[in-house]
């Protein structure tokens, strides 16, 4: 056996997400340098960093929206550009066009666009796996009402019976928590328990620094570089946050510290 | 014979003896024909691709298409010109000049956009005036303009009236091109509207159906062209599908209703331009103007009307409190409506309505004119006098003049959600009467028979279990476990007195109080 393993030699479980020097730029400035990062699968990881941090250009470069200057992102060995349909994406709810005319019923089984061929109809049993997502996410009641008349947690709840019809074995997640009440709050959380429980794998961008270490198995620390990967323990300490945050070191002692 | 005001009609009933009805009608209105099957083709297909237009918001490139297609045209003819020598003007050449500038044009606008910091509206209305403008001069240079044989004015306000073969055949072929391509591409057309990243990500190329979107446009532009000319083909576009917008939740259903209105807008403006002998493109913008505006009045759901009536027939929050707020106030246990009416003020109407919905709710229950508090009412009312009381607290504690005190704190009860008065509740030390006197109710919502809470939540008499001790009451002797009843608060509120199960008096203060947490037991009624 050879001393870096190939995908031939390799025994251990192949990487969910294996992102390589990763370097992506719009302008004269990067918005990611040289991101390595090898999620395994199974895992519920956090992508923190402040605003303008790239989270969601590694978000985009990881379901090939955008393709890298430097680098490459595999999803479970291949290419991103040569996989799809293996990533489940809940966007941001500020970037959704909640005036878009489709409903609650629709799109959950956009779930199910990338298992059809796009000139062939939607079968029922299409509509069946995404009658059966919204009722674990108990929105089924909501089916036929257009997005844009629910709450914000009913909102949150459409993307992820979407992302449950699409089965993908990963999970993306863009800032799910941000604006929802407690209940809600608990609610997702409770999917993306089991739903790591069932073997996937569970990315989230994050905001919220306090609640970062009590939900995610790995943390990636990001600010166009990578400042940290790792478990909440190794990457919440108060020099790397200071460096990333710009902050009080004092501040970020009492985050850091866990129960 | 007479001939009525209405042809059409007359020539409908009327029995005639040497031409049948149908020829008659053939005759007064063959004509006709083409002109109406060119407009509901070209209505149709505008209106559904509008639909996409709007929701993807390219309407202005819509109409930058359109206007450059003027320069488009003209280069087209010249070329073929040039090259051939052709005098008459040669359609196919015309319409690919008129794509091409189309395309010119978008690529002109992202190049722009893309590599300068003007944004996407300024570099649209700089290319499409450009094109155009382009194409105005060169008709204008007197020793060119003489050799163009091209009708230019018709391009500019539309001819559906006199649309020759080959232009005919030609509509019918786009017509169906970009009706398939909606048809066979529509969930790639919908998921890249809607949301492209996940689009990408299941391998649909956003890129290419963006193009394709594109080059559809152009096509349904030139074809609109026939009916409104460049300047008013855009409202072809997106009047119908913006009006189609406000009717409907569901895409499909959105592009249906879009080419029934197009259809609709063209038939009656059509119809006005005959009676009223004005020009039929104008006429056909008008009527398709006119049914949105009406449409945005009227419609059910999204109209202005429905807006309108929702907004005065809501019932504020705020009149159902103070409703509830009356009622337990009154000295009797129930209170008859007139009574209500006087008390509370607001419009009568409102009152009654008010109250329907309270006994909707099992807030208060009516019978013979008198109404009374359920439990829930009760407890609801109960919650919104303790924040009352609360905020009047506060407010006396920040300064604010007695006098005022009651009418600030009426207006600002309402703001009564758990966070809210919890915060204040806690920031006053846990008072029990506010500053007239009145015994702040307990929290409903927190304290209950085997139901577990602060300790500085405990009233006279309440019994509980302590479950946990936190670390800033450590030292206070009490343990997880034990009984403990409330004996008293002292005068100035800031110490809670217990009495544990060997008759030990325990004085906790306010943090102390808070970082205990008991499971009540026994409740004395407040």
């Amino acid at each position: 056996m050879t001393k870096t393993p190939t995908n031939q030699n390799r025994t251990a479980q192949t990487a969910a997400i294996e992102v390589s020097q990763l370097t992506v730029s719009y302008g004269p400035v990067p918005a990611l340098l040289d991101i390595s990062v090898t999620v395994e699968p199974g895992k519920l990881v956090g992508v923190i960093g402040p605003n303008g941090s790239g989270k969601s250009t590694l978000i985009k470069s990881i379901l090939g929206f955008i393709k890298p200057d430097v680098g490459s992102v595999k999803i479970f060995g291949e290419n991103v550009a040569n996989v799809k349909g293996k990533i489940a994406y809940v966007p941001q709810r500020g970037s959704v066009d909640w005036d878009f005319p489709i409903t609650v019923r629709e799109v959950a089984v956009m779930g199910r666009y990338g298992k059809r061929r796009w000139w062939k109809d939607l079968k029922r049993e299409d509509y069946q796996l995404a009658d059966a997502a919204l009722e674990k996410v108990r929105m089924s009641e909501f089916s036929r009402r257009q997005i844009g008349q629910l709450s914000g947690g009913q909102q949150q709840r459409v993307f992820m019976a979407r992302a449950l019809t699409q089965n993908a074995d990963i999970l993306l997640l863009d800032e799910p928590f941000a604006g929802v009440d407690a209940a809600t709050e608990r609610a997702i959380l409770d999917v993306l328990q089991a739903t790591k429980q069932q073997g996937k794998t569970v990315i989230v961008v994050h905001h919220d620094l306090s609640t970062a270490a009590e939900y995610f198995d790995q943390i990636i620390l990001l600010k166009q570089r990578l400042f940290g990967f790792g478990s909440p323990q190794q990457v919440l300490q108060p020099k790397l946050l200071a460096d990333v945050y710009e902050g009080n070191m004092k501040i970020f002692a009492e985050l850091s510290t866990t129960d | 014979m007479q001939r009525s005001r209405h042809p059409f009609l007359q020539s409908l009933f009327k029995r005639t003896n040497d031409l049948n009805w149908l020829e008659e009608l053939q005759l007064d209105y063959g004509h006709m024909i083409r002109p109406l099957i060119v407009g509901t083709l070209v209505a149709i297909v505008c209106s559904v691709i509008g639909c996409f237009i709007i929701l993807r918001k390219m309407s202005f490139l819509a109409d930058a298409i359109a206007h450059s297609m003027l320069a488009g045209v003209i280069a087209g003819y010249l070329i073929i010109k040039i090259l051939f020598g052709q005098q008459d003007p040669h359609l196919g050449a015309m319409l690919v000049g008129a794509i091409l500038a189309g395309v010119a044009t978008v690529a002109m606008v992202g190049l722009v956009t893309r590599f300068s910091r003007v944004k996407q509206d300024t570099a649209i209305g700089i290319m499409y005036t450009g094109i155009f403008a382009i194409g105005a001069f060169a008709i204008s240079i007197r020793s060119i303009g003489q050799h163009i044989k091209v009708d230019i004015y018709h391009y500019i306000v539309g001819s559906v009236l006199s649309v020759p073969d080959e232009e005919f055949w030609l509509l019918a072929i786009v017509a169906s091109v970009v009706l398939s391509v909606v048809i066979l591409f529509y969930r790639p057309l919908q998921l890249t509207s809607f949301d492209p990243i996940m689009a990408a990500s299941i391998g649909i190329p956003v890129l290419a159906v963006e193009y394709l979107l594109t080059a559809c446009t152009s096509l349904v532009v030139v074809s609109g062209v026939q009916i409104a000319g460049v300047i008013l083909v855009v409202a072809l576009i997106i009047t119908p599908a913006a009006t189609a917008y406000l009717l409907s939740d569901r895409l499909d259903r959105m592009i249906l209703y879009s080419a029934i209105l197009g259809v609709l807008g063209f038939w009656s403006g059509f119809a006005l331009a005959t009676i009223v002998g004005a020009s039929p493109g104008a006429s056909v913008v008008v009527m398709m103007t006119f049914i949105f505006l009406i449409t945005l009045t009227l419609s059910p759901r999204y109209g202005l009307l429905a807006d309108w009536i929702r907004k005065s027939s809501a019932i504020p929050q705020e009149v159902m409190e103070d409703i509830l707020g009356v009622i337990l106030r009154f000295p009797q246990s129930t209170i008859p409506i007139e009574e209500i009416e006087k008390l509370v003020t607001t419009r009568n109407l409102k009152i009654r309505r008010a109250i329907s919905l309270l006994a909707r709710q099992r807030l208060i229950e009516i019978s013979n004119n008198q109404v009374q508090l359920t439990a829930d009412g009760r407890i609801e009312a109960n919650r919104l006098v303790r924040a009352h009381r609360l905020w009047e607290t506060y407010l006396e504690k920040t300064g604010t003049p007695e006098t005022e005190l009651h009418d600030i704190a009426h207006k600002l009860e309402h703001i009564s959600d758990q966070a809210t008065v919890a915060y204040l509740d806690d920031k006053l030390g846990h008072p029990l009467s506010d500053p007239h006197g009145s015994i702040i109710p307990t929290d409903q919502s927190q304290v209950g028979i085997n139901r577990s809470f602060i300790s500085s939540l405990m009233r006279d008499g309440n019994r509980a279990v302590v479950e946990q001790v936190g670390e800033t009451a450590q030292m206070c002797g009490l343990n997880a476990g034990d009984l403990v009843t409330m004996d008293r608060r002292s005068a100035d509120g800031n110490t809670w007195v217990l009495l544990d199960a060997d008759g030990n008096f325990i004085e906790l203060n306010h943090d102390q109080a808070d970082a205990i947490i008991v499971r009540l037991t026994e409740q004395t009624t407040d």
